[in-house]
């Protein structure tokens, strides 16, 4: 870990965010303070329209702050342009999404190897590094089946597969389980949780699941565009 | 490009869609094929002709006017001159052939040395030069029409008030792409009948072919032969057999201009067509490539994979179609078009290359909007869409 190991892997200061809606101001995040370090689990709740996305979306670069600054594994991404933050994204990021959002022509294998073509790895790098990403999720078996052959929890596993597979700092999951039955979902926490205690990935996810947030180091609450900080005991304690 | 794969499976992804894009530019690829094709075949001959070094005298005022047979000798004598021959057309009906396929009346002992690429056996040449009513056919149309040496064929005149009654003494062969569907014989026998029957088209020499030298003296000898007759009776205009064939092309209309313009049309609307087919098949995709920029795809890459995409379909729709227009000449019989000159139609090397460039240009074309429109996709609300 480089630039980030000594600050937090995520950092937000005064940052707050608003949409225009037919010229109407709609304030999401309001001066907002956060930091993850290096190693942490977050999982994000809240009502549904708090701003749990945006904040994803703020920390991933893929959209600005109407005011704050956002420092990322020590890179500000308010100074990048476009096409650098594209790039910085291919390079320190990995996406998690709740509709897995595979590439349905592609195989298991090249859904996972699509983020190494932006890379110089030769064909046998990739291969090797795709393959490592797939035993990882307990898929190398599945690796020429199409997304469509697979049940929704082996399609998360690629999805997080191919999340992995550039060795990212940073994992954003936005409801990783929110599209699967307790078992499935059960499978894919207990996959994050190995990737946050093994492979020491600095984990950000949004949940709505109760269940699947007492798998993360800690939970915060979001309300209304700001942070309540929840402890798990407490969480626990309550019920 | 380690992209390929991927762009191949999404040219797939939709195969109905793919294919009916693929085959109307295939279908129109085809006839923009053909009809340069006709043009450049035209030019391509013309341009081989010229390393023949022959030049073809017509009337001045056309092709339609006489050129008196006494000009051959002229000629004969001039500086530059190897050989002279009349070349009179004579468009007679066979059998019951609704075209007339090309007959020449010319002389024996010096055409095939005017028309050198033709190669006769010397016995069956022998032969024809002796047999006043004899004739030399090409291997093709002999071959077409099941004739062989000794047959004996009847031509019924249709612009000539005579019949000719002839004896095939030989076949020619000759190198690819040159015709192998001419009949050659001997003037005197036409010009006998012409007199008996006391027709004013006796005389009449109809063309003169003439070999120069060199290729290089062409320029000076037509001027010359120009010159030579310009205030006789019958003024000549002499060019290049490249500048006589366009004459032909010309004397269709304006077909070049016919033809660059049907192209544009044909080359517009399948611009509109692939393009339509491709801006659907990326809407349908809109949350992929959200998806695709999310994970790193810089507007660049993504637009230029559409591009691609769509060029990949246009090419090989329109490799389709040249091909098939190549193939299709290739083994068709095109006499019965009848048109004078083009009984040997192809489709020529360089008309494919235009073609299949043109191919990957209507597929540029057709991949711009949606590809810019792939670029600009914003990753948030493309994230957003529900599918
Ligand atoms: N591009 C946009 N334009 C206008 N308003 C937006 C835009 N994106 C988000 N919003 C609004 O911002 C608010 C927060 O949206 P966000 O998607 O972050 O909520 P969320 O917490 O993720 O909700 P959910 O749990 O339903 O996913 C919502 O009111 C939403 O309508
Ligand atoms: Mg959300």
């Amino acid at each position: 870990m480089p630039a980030g190991s000594e600050r937090a892997v995520v950092e937000l200061r005064g940052v707050s965010k608003e949409y225009m809606r037919d010229k109407i101001r709609v304030p999401v995040l309001s001066n907002t303070n956060l930091d993850i370090p290096h190693g942490d689990f977050v999982a994000v709740m809240g009502p549904s329209g708090s701003g749990k996305s945006t904040l994803l979306n703020l920390a991933a670069g893929l959209d600005r702050p109407t005011t704050g600054t956002v420092t990322v594994a020590g890179t500000e991404l308010n100074q990048l342009s476009e096409s650098k933050l594209t790039r910085w994204r291919s390079q320190h990021l990995g996406f998690i999404f709740q509709l897995y959002n595979l590439m349905p022509v592609l195989t298991a294998f090249e859904n996972v190897e699509l983020p190494l073509l932006l890379t110089s790895l030769s064909r046998r790098q990739r291969a090797e590094h795709v393959e490592t990403a797939l035993r990882i999720v307990g898929l190398q078996e599945r690796m020429d089946h199409f997304p469509r052959q697979l049940s929704g929890g082996q399609e998360q596993r690629v999805a997080i597969a191919r999340a992995l597979v550039n060795d990212p700092v940073l994992l954003l999951a936005d409801e990783p389980t929110g599209n699967l039955d307790a078992a499935a979902a059960q499978e894919i926490m207990d996959l994050l949780q190995q990737l946050n205690e093994e492979f020491e990935k600095t984990i950000v996810m949004v949940t709505h699941d109760p269940r699947a947030a007492r798998r993360a180091r800690r939970m915060l609450h979001l309300e209304k565009g700001t942070f309540v900080e929840t402890e798990l005991d407490a969480l626990e304690a309550a019920g | 490009m380690k992209f390929l794969p991927y762009i191949l499976r999404n040219v797939q992804r939709n195969k109905l869609r793919s294919v009916f894009t693929g085959l109307s530019i295939a279908v129109s690829l085809f006839l923009v094929t053909v009809l340069y094709a006709y043009v450049n075949m035209q030019d391509e001959m013309g341009e081989g002709a010229l390393k023949y070094a022959r030049v073809v005298c017509t009337a001045k005022q056309g092709l339609t006017f006489p050129v008196p047979i006494a000009h051959v000798d002229k000629v004969k004598g001039m500086e530059g001159v190897k050989t002279v021959v009349p070349l009179a057309w004579f468009g007679g009906k066979y059998k019951d052939d609704k075209i007339p396929f090309a007959q020449f009346a010319t002389d024996p002992d010096h055409c095939f040395e005017v028309f050198a690429e033709f190669t006769v056996p010397p016995d069956q040449l022998s032969n024809f030069q002796k047999d006043r009513t004899g004739c030399i056919v090409g291997e093709k149309i002999a071959r077409k029409r099941q004739w062989k040496v000794g047959d004996k064929i009847v031509l019924k005149g249709d612009i000539y008030p005579v019949n000719l009654e002839l004896t095939i003494d030989g076949i020619y062969t000759g190198p690819a792409g040159s015709d192998l569907e001419m009949l050659f014989y001997d003037y005197t026998y036409l010009d006998e009948l012409l007199k008996q029957s006391r027709s004013q088209m006796a005389g009449n020499a109809g063309t003169m072919f003439i070999k120069a030298q060199t290729p290089e003296m062409m320029p000076d000898l037509m001027q010359r032969i120009n010159a030579r007759f310009a205030n006789s009776e019958a003024p000549v205009r002499a060019m290049t057999e490249q500048a006589f064939r366009q004459m032909f092309t010309e004397m269709l209309g304006n077909i070049r201009v016919f033809i660059r313009n049907i192209a544009i049309i044909v080359v517009a609307a399948l611009v509109c067509v692939a393009g339509n087919a491709m801006a659907m098949s990326l809407r349908e995709r809109t949350r992929e490539v959200a998806v695709l920029k999310a994970i790193g795809f810089s507007r660049f890459i993504v637009l230029t994979l559409v591009l691609i995409e769509a060029i990949v379909i246009a090419v090989i729709g329109g490799f389709l179609g040249v091909m098939a227009a190549r193939l299709l000449f290739q083994f068709t019989d095109m006499s019965m078009i009848g048109i004078p000159g083009f009984s040997s139609f192809y489709v020529p090397v360089s008309t494919m290359l235009f073609s299949m460039l043109l191919a990957a240009a209507i597929g540029l074309a057709s991949g711009i909007i949606p590809a810019w429109r792939a670029a600009q996709v914003s990753v948030v609300d493309g994230l957003r869409k529900v599918v």
